[in-house]
């Protein structure tokens, strides 16, 4: 949540309450509780294993949790109560439209077109007409400056052209809320600034983002709200400045300085 | 590759099943009643293909011929081989069986059999110069070469030898040659031809099998007395009027319709051909063979195999119980029972329980559940072997289970099962064979009948196998082009 003194009328974008989730005997989530205004960043700090990821593939319902409730703007689940079969499936795949999902592995579909690859979604789950989703889908890719690499396949991209793909299949989606996990850590380092410049620029541009990452610097500057996380729960909160620049507890502190600091 | 394999289905299932209703109809349009007979085509002089012509014919075939005229019937002739010609009259595929039916005891308490039409007597085979075997005794501990339920293979397990099962007597006479087996009982009539038409210096008659003459009927099924009654009355009078004789002595030059009627002389033959004309004239059955029954049977079956394979995979694969559990029964018991045996499942064993197919839908069957059953595995792995992220970022997108395998799944595992999958097609291709002996005429069938009439095994079996392997290499081309294209995508 942004500490601004601006007062929002309107509720939450995203709502997250409670959220449980185990892997067989292992917990990972012990309850997970924050809300994301219209218009942030929100970025998930934390060792590995610390439940990052998952809290993030729940919001897009690519795990499903236990227990605790997920509210993304007009639509919310309430996961202890998910009726079991094709209700429970319709309830999530509702929620999942909510939001467009960037993958630390970009995942696009090798067998298509850079331009197939992000009308696929519009045209074939949302059944919008192909000639808007490809005008819309070439407005993107100059916003993500592969404008001339539509007819393209994937493998003839660079890692980081492939994930700025990957960013603009997600917006053709028009999510209310783009969801990053880790989106370069698969990258080469030259290659990691041309990603983060594009997130940057969406950040300031409205779109309400949760992004996990490893990029301390990236987080401090994009992120209105840090999460940082261990063990299942979230330790700390609050804005970049604080967590980051002047982290009060001592898992956050040990866990910056040896990001920061790995010698 | 999709709407490739949908229009080779559409117009196979064009190609065979319009043709074939529409002979139903003229069949049904004629007034005769139609009676199918069941004989080998693989025993001259009784019932074989002439070489000049290619027609079927032989002693049986016209004797069956002037019943039919006497009697009114249309006939149908289907060639199967011997074993598998009562399981035929059994399961309502034949009417009649017109190939040297020898009177027995069993036989006559099974089936509905006709008056004798010949007397004959049984002969031992045995490589020239053998003289430990001169009687029926001497056959004892001996090993024969015998059609498995022939009534010969009867006598030479009841005299104590024991009974390699054959297709035909073409067979028996190259195994007895070879050295494979030291005797064959049979038709003295069938042997003297054998020798004649082959001029064989290498097996001689070693004497008589017993001292009974043995006689010869059509067998009907039991319940068929109408037809058993019309065929008697027809045979009396073929007899009376010397139709019989004239049939009989054409061939044998003696008169084996009555129990004495002199001794056959088959000294002329049949005219042998060279090697060379054998291959010459049955070049074009073969090929006819291949076009019109292994090549269909073989694309049809693929085809809906494949489907098949898709649905099994995905069962499979899917987290309902019953449904995986079925489906791995299913892959199981295909891939743990033999083909062949599948083939006789469908084809002779289903009819016993009101479930009767054509010989080629009966094949169509069975070759397309094989197919699945080793494609479900290929076409499972394949799926498998797609990313799991290729799964969720179709998810993601909001592609519903369906589509997700249809758009982003499939397209990428045909790329992995192209090469697996061809294999399969190429086993299924050379696996049609087995159609012959589920009635099916095709290629291979056609060098078999051909190998019978002629001797010339080597040669028209080679040439048999040439045209498999030219089909086999423009398939191993059709894969190298598919994986090419496939492979569009793929950093190289």
């Amino acid at each position: 949540m942004t500490d601004t003194t601006e007062q929002n009328t309107e509720p939450a974008r995203i709502r997250v309450h409670g959220l449980e989730k185990s892997f067989g005997d292992q917990k990972v989530l012990r309850g997970i509780d924050f809300e994301s205004q219209r218009g942030t960043s929100t970025v998930l700090l934390g060792p590995s294993g610390s439940g990052k990821t998952t809290v993030l593939r729940s919001l897009n319902v690519l795990e499903t949790p236990e227990r605790g409730v997920i509210g993304i703007d007009d639509v919310e689940v309430d996961f202890g109560q998910l009726p079991a079969g094709k209700a429970g499936r319709r309830e999530s795949n509702r929620l999942r439209a909510q939001s467009g999902m960037v993958f630390q592995a970009h995942n696009l579909f090798p067998h298509r077109t850079v331009l197939e690859n992000i009308i696929e979604g519009p045209v074939v789950a949302q059944k919008r007409p192909r000639e808007e989703a490809v005008a819309e889908a070439k407005t993107l890719l100059d916003q993500v400056g592969l404008g001339d690499r539509g007819d393209a396949y994937p493998f003839q991209l660079s890692g980081g052209q492939q994930q700025r793909v990957g960013i603009a299949r997600a917006l053709a989606l028009k999510p209310r809320v783009v969801l990053f996990d880790e989106p370069t850590s698969a990258l080469d380092p030259e290659l990691v600034g041309e990603v983060l410049a594009v997130i940057k620029d969406l950040a300031a541009d409205d779109w309400t983002t949760v992004i996990v990452t490893h990029e301390i610097r990236f987080a401090e500057q994009v992120a209105d709200q840090v999460l940082f996380l261990d063990g299942g729960v979230i330790v700390e909160r609050g804005p970049s400045a604080q967590v980051i620049g002047d982290p009060r507890e001592e898992r956050t502190r040990r866990f910056l300085k040896r990001i920061l600091d790995p010698g | 590759m999709r709407h490739v394999l949908r229009g080779v289905v559409l117009f196979l299932l064009l190609v065979i099943v319009v043709p074939a209703q529409a002979s139903a109809a003229t069949a049904r349009d004629t007034e005769q009643p139609v009676v199918r007979v069941g004989t080998e085509g693989t025993y001259p002089p009784f019932s074989f293909h002439d070489p000049r012509t290619e027609q079927l014919t032989g002693y049986d075939i016209e004797v069956i011929k002037a019943i039919a005229k006497q009697a009114g019937w249309k006939l149908e002739f289907v060639e199967t081989q011997w074993d598998a010609i009562f399981p035929a009259l059994d399961a309502e595929r034949i009417d009649v069986i017109a190939n040297q039916v020898s009177l027995n005891d069993e036989r006559q308490a099974k089936y509905g059999l006709s008056d004798t039409y010949t007397f004959s007597h049984g002969v031992i085979v045995r490589r020239k110069g053998d003289d430990s075997i001169k009687t029926l005794a001497d056959l004892k501990g001996k090993t024969t070469a015998q059609s498995a339920t022939s009534n010969w293979a009867q006598v030479a397990r009841d005299a104590g030898a024991k009974v390699e099962a054959v297709e035909g007597f073409a067979q028996a006479a190259a195994l007895l040659a070879q050295g494979r087996v030291d005797a064959i009982v049979n038709d003295n009539i069938a042997v003297l031809d054998y020798l004649a038409s082959t001029g064989s210096d290498d097996v001689e008659i070693a004497g008589n099998a017993g001292k009974e003459t043995s006689e010869q009927v059509l067998a009907f099924r039991k319940t068929d007395t109408a037809r058993i009654d019309q065929a008697n009355k027809a045979i009396t009078a073929l007899q009376d009027d010397g139709t019989l004789r004239e049939i009989s002595e054409k061939y044998f030059k003696a008169d084996v319709s009555v129990p004495d009627g002199g001794k056959a002389d088959l000294s002329e033959g049949r005219g042998a051909r060279s090697t060379w004309e054998v291959l010459r004239s049955t070049a074009w059955p073969m090929f006819v063979g291949l076009l019109k029954v292994t090549i269909p049977l073989t694309l049809v079956s693929f085809a809906i195999g494949l489907v098949l394979a898709l649905l099994v995979a995905l069962a499979r694969i899917s987290s309902y119980r019953v449904l995986s559990g079925l489906a791995r029964a299913f892959i199981s018991i295909i891939r743990g029972t033999p083909l062949l045996l599948q083939l006789f499942i469908v084809f002779y064993g289903l009819p016993q329980i009101g479930l009767k197919f054509n010989p080629f839908t009966a094949a169509i069957i069975a070759f397309s559940l094989n197919v699945a059953g080793y494609a479900a595995e290929v076409v499972r792995s394949a799926i498998l072997a797609v990313p799991k992220g290729q799964w969720e970022a179709a998810s993601t997108i909001g592609l519903n289970y369906p589509l997700t395998l249809r758009r982003i799944i499939l397209p990428q595992a045909t790329r992995t099962a192209v090469p697996p999958l061809s294999n399969t097609l190429l086993s299924l291709l050379k696996d049609t064979s087995l159609g012959s002996v589920v009635l099916l005429t095709e290629l291979f069938r056609e060098s078999q009948l051909a190998a019978a009439e002629s001797n010339e095994f080597l040669a028209l079996y080679a040439f048999a196998g040439l045209y498999y392997w030219i089909i086999c290499v423009g398939l191993a081309a059709a894969q190298k082009r598919l994986e090419t294209r496939l492979d569009r995508y793929v950093a190289k």
